[in-house]
């Protein structure tokens, strides 16, 4: 499949950004004590960029996201250290007032799972109609028209006849293509999709990617896509970013890091889900367990899982994958990872 | 939606039948002549008995009386007591005075009961939700024979804020056998409407309405309360039913010449005609106000379809 | 995070793993879930105060019922002075004396043991009832389902008070401690009923019985070791609560005229008996209420933390 010309880089520095988040930190504080799910998360993005968040569920990739929305549940949730800028103004230290504007209009997001993320009590032209009615103060009437556009718009069929139909009453790719024309019904610079299509068969999987790639040519936006699937990061986005214990532990362009990945994780993760290239060949889970985010392992937070790992006097001064934490560091041109050992798994 | 009702009120019929003739039976059974006792120290004459007893059917079998019952009824004839009142009548003056109890004590349910659950569900883990739960629990607690008492000694007689019995302070008269007549169904509400919210508040579309940036009354009223609020009313619908007939022992200790008065008096003057009348009414309320609840339901929700 | 997140989180990490070969399949049995939830439950139980305060309460009162001489400060219920005609509580009598003269404490606490045995008998015949019904609707569904289900709507129709009012007065179950517990179980075990074969309902139709059924097992084996074990967290909190419930229905009719009647040593008879004096004697009423109010609030109390254990769903 052909790709757009990728944009930007995902490095900081190379485009002005419209997305910023500056070394993020969130915890969940409970009973049973604290759990760290983002710990020190960077990133940008540009207007028109794909950038991909790969990681396993507990990797901290959702609740940045939500930490960016300014949705998380808090408590439990806090956002102890970081900042998040959009447009050049820090969210974080905004009224609550002024980051709710910032809703909709400036960045909006699609969830999973559409049947529960839409209320099931009102039509889906009323839940569309309210992005309209909440931040342009339109007559309900006039937002029910807008609402029939953007049905149209992210084609469904006979739009101006479903508009009064119940979210239960829609298939459910169609119901995620409500989503889709309600998080873009303000025209946001960014829009994040946080696993659009996992709950979807996989014939509506490509529709409804397809749908948002085309949308985002038309309107510019930058499109975060958080996913745990290789297959679509592979397909649509620009620039990848694999989290792992709430880090990014590896980032620079797709086929960078998956043509060759400098990390060992994101090394398992290729060899463990089939490929057409590799048929016949063996598939490798990785072993263990995903991380505990109460009691996150020390030093490279992936080294009771890792092959690669040195330990004791096998390890490099300052490099003992049990003790000393693996900065995320250049490794190649335009490629971070965060490994003490990226050149060996890269292969240089 | 039409053609469910019918079916729903069809099923209605075999089971409104079956618990007037279970009660019938029961009745049937009941100890002593009632004709007998009906005439006191002065024995009636064989003859005035045997009239009686025809009159009344009593000569024939269990299940003839029945038949013979359910004929009359549905000629809209509920029989006569023994002193020759017509059922009828007893039910047309004992009744409105149930219905206002019910209704207050419905009134309590949403002003009390709804409110606390509201406030404590928006509220969760703070002072005043722990007020509640542990608040409900006493007062589910509390046997209604009890809190009768309790609240006819406390506020009746000894501060006086309320009349102890009777009905003769129009609307006032039914304040605190209302409330105590809600006393249990009141904590319910607010234990459902605090669970009920607590659960919406995390719902998914609860999220989806903050990611849009709704205002946060618009997120609380419109998409967590109107959601919660549909299995608080759904109850509060049928509890109408329940109240009616679970007035007995409230209308006995404050002496409300209402119908659950009146069919225990029933009962204990063996007035068969009467005790089967009202049981089968109260029957009928208590499935007529669950079928509401469940078109209710569908209305309210537009996720059920019955058809 | 809430327990509803950490959940989800499982679950997801059960998809994402199955996505990306990380996770085993899971195997579930049926002994291996009941296991951890009932130690998960006990666990959840033994932090809440509630639960504490409930099964203590509900300790004093069954010893009350089984040996009231150990409360009642060496008075006996019988033994009666005119002299002391509803003498207010003292220091010697804590509870003060009746209209005839009897030490009230050691007539509140000898109280205790008809409620119990009522109480506990009628929620055994309830369970026998609303099991068997409710297992043979369930399993068998169709007509079967049908007619017993409009059996459990007749009896719903009836209030309880009302019904065992009317059964009792008839006295086709004759008079005494046992009719009123059969007549409270007649009229109060469609809800475990329901319970019963909502339970068998959901279970029948899961994966686990019918990989069960397609290893050949037989239909009353299958009954008894998958559907049973699933239906007994909900109907232990049901029959706790309602043993409560059923101890103050008792004292109800008890106190309505139809229930116990003396010589029996009763909370219902002594609410009834004091409530001609309200005014000059209210601890007459108020020490068996208070009594009676607590045993219920026993039974209660533990009915609810028990479900707030076995339901993670409801937990705060």
């Amino acid at each position: 499949m052909t790709r757009p010309e990728r944009s930007t880089s995902v490095l900081p520095g190379t485009a002005t950004p419209v997305l910023e988040v500056d070394d993020l930190h969130v915890e969940f504080r409970t009973r049973s004590g604290v759990v760290s799910a983002v710990n020190g998360v960077s990133y940008s993005l540009s207007e028109g960029q794909t950038l991909a968040i790969l990681g396993e569920s507990g990797s901290g990739k959702s609740v940045s996201a939500q930490a960016i929305m300014g949705i998380l549940d808090s408590p439990p949730a806090v956002i102890t250290g970081g900042g998040i800028h959009f447009e050049g103004r820090d969210l974080l230290t905004m009224s609550p007032e002024e980051q709710r504007r910032v809703r909709g209009p400036g960045i909006s997001m699609i969830f999973q799972d559409a049947l529960s993320s839409l209320n099931p009590v009102y039509s889906v032209g009323f839940q569309i109609g309210e992005m309209f009615r909440a931040h342009r103060g339109m007559s309900k009437r006039d937002a029910k028209k807008q609402a029939i556009e953007l049905m149209d718009r992210v084609r469904i069929p006979a739009a101006a006849s479903r508009v009064d139909d119940y979210p239960h009453q829609f298939s459910g790719g169609m119901r995620q293509r409500v989503m889709i024309a309600m998080a873009i019904a303000l025209d946001p610079r960014v829009l994040i999709a946080d696993e659009p299509t996992t709950a979807l068969d996989v014939t509506v999987q490509a529709q409804v990617m397809d749908l948002l790639k085309d949308l985002q040519r038309d309107t510019g936006m930058g499109l975060i896509l958080i996913t745990h699937d290789l297959g679509v990061v592979n397909e649509v986005a620009d620039d990848v970013a694999v989290m792992y214990a709430g880090r990014i532990v590896e980032r620079g362009t797709v086929d960078d890091v998956f043509g060759n990945p400098a990390h060992p994780y994101t090394d398992g993760l290729m060899s463990s889900v089939p490929q057409v290239e590799a048929k016949g060949g063996r598939l490798l889970p990785i072993v263990g367990q995903p991380p505990n985010l109460a009691a996150i392992p020390s030093g490279c937070p992936f080294h009771p899982r890792c092959s690669r790992r040195r330990l004791g006097d096998a390890a490099a001064p300052g490099r003992e994958c049990a003790t000393d934490v693996p900065p995320l560091r250049l490794v190649a041109p335009a490629r971070e990872a965060a490994c003490h050992y990226s050149e060996e798994v890269l292969g240089v | 939606m039409g053609r469910y009702v019918a079916r729903r009120l069809l099923l209605t019929i075999p089971v409104l039948i079956g618990a007037s003739f279970l009660i019938f039976a029961l009745v049937y059974a009941l100890p002593g002549d009632p004709i007998r006792a009906l005439g006191g120290d002065r024995p009636l004459s064989p003859a005035v008995v045997a009239q009686l007893r025809d009159e009344f059917n009593l000569n024939d079998p269990l299940v003839i009386q029945y038949v013979k019952y359910v004929g009359d009824l549905l000629q809209g004839d509920l029989g006569t007591d023994f002193r020759g009142r017509p059922v009828s009548e007893t039910i047309a003056r004992v009744l409105p005075v149930t219905i206002r109890l019910a209704l207050v004590a419905i009134a309590f349910e949403v002003l009390i009961g709804l409110v606390a659950g509201v406030l404590a569900g928006i509220r969760r883990n703070s002072f005043f939700d722990n007020l509640v739960l542990v608040s409900s629990t006493l007062v589910v607690s509390i046997p209604i024979l009890v809190l009768a008492f309790v609240s006819q000694f406390l506020f009746g007689l000894k501060l006086g804020w309320f009349p102890i019995a009777g009905t003769q302070e129009g609307l006032y008269s039914y304040l605190l056998p209302g409330l105590v007549l809600a006393s249990g169904s009141l904590a319910y509400v607010a234990r459902l409407t605090r669970t009920s919210l607590a659960e919406n508040l995390r719902a998914d579309y609860v999220r989806t309405a903050r990611a849009k940036g709704l205002p946060g009354h618009t997120v609380v009223i419109r998409h967590t309360l109107r959601n919660s609020l549909i299995p608080v009313i759904t109850f509060i619908g049928a509890d109408i039913g329940t109240l009616m007939g679970g007035a007995i022992v409230t209308e006995s200790v404050f002496n409300l010449p209402g119908i659950g008065r009146e069919v225990y008096n029933a009962v204990r003057a063996q007035e068969g005609a009467v005790v089967v009348g009202i049981v089968t009414l109260l029957v009928f309320f208590y499935i007529f106000f669950n079928l509401v609840v469940d078109v209710l339901y569908a209305v309210l929700d537009p996720r059920i379809r019955y058809d | 995070m809430t327990d509803q997140q950490q959940m989800d989180l499982r679950k997801d990490e059960v998809e994402a793993g199955t996505q990306t070969g990380l996770a085993s399949p899971s195997v579930d049995v049926t002994s291996g879930r009941q296991n951890s939830l009932w130690s998960d439950a006990w666990g959840e139980l033994r932090r809440n105060p509630l639960f504490w305060i409930g099964a203590v309460l509900g300790l004093v009162f069954t010893l009350m019922a089984v040996f009231p001489q150990l409360f009642a400060r060496g008075a006996h219920p019988r033994s009666c002075d005119l002299a002391n005609s509803r003498a207010t509580p003292s220091a010697e009598h804590w509870f003060g004396f009746d209209q005839q003269g009897c030490d009230y404490l050691a007539n509140v606490v000898y109280g205790a043991r008809s409620s119990l045995i009522i109480g506990v008998t009628a929620v055994l015949v309830v369970l026998v009832l609303g099991v068997v019904v409710g297992a043979v609707a369930g399993y068998f569904g169709g007509f079967t389902d049908g007619l017993l289900s409009r059996l459990a709507d007749i009896f719903y129709g009836l209030p309880l008070i009302l019904g065992a009012l009317v059964v009792l007065r008839s006295g086709v179950l004759g008079r005494g401690t046992f009719a009123v517990a059969i007549a409270l179980a007649v009229f109060g075990w469609m809800t475990a009923m329901r319970l019963v074969r909502s339970q068998v309902i959901a279970v029948k139709s899961s994966d686990y019985v019918a990989a069960a059924r397609a290893m050949g097992a037989s239909s009353p084996r299958i009954l008894v070791r998958h559907i049973l074990p699933n239906a007994v967290a909900p109907v232990l909190v049901y029959a706790t609560i309602t043993i409560g419930v059923l101890i103050a229905a008792e004292a109800t009719l008890t106190y309505l005229g139809v229930g116990l009647q003396r010589p029996a040593i009763s909370w219902g008879l002594q609410i009834d008996a004091g409530q001609d004096l309200l005014r000059s004697a209210p601890h007459l009423v108020l020490f068996p209420s208070l009594v009676l109010t607590l045993t219920v609030m026993a039974f209660i109390m533990m009915g609810d933390a028990l479900r707030d254990a076995l339901d993670p769903r409801q937990r705060a």
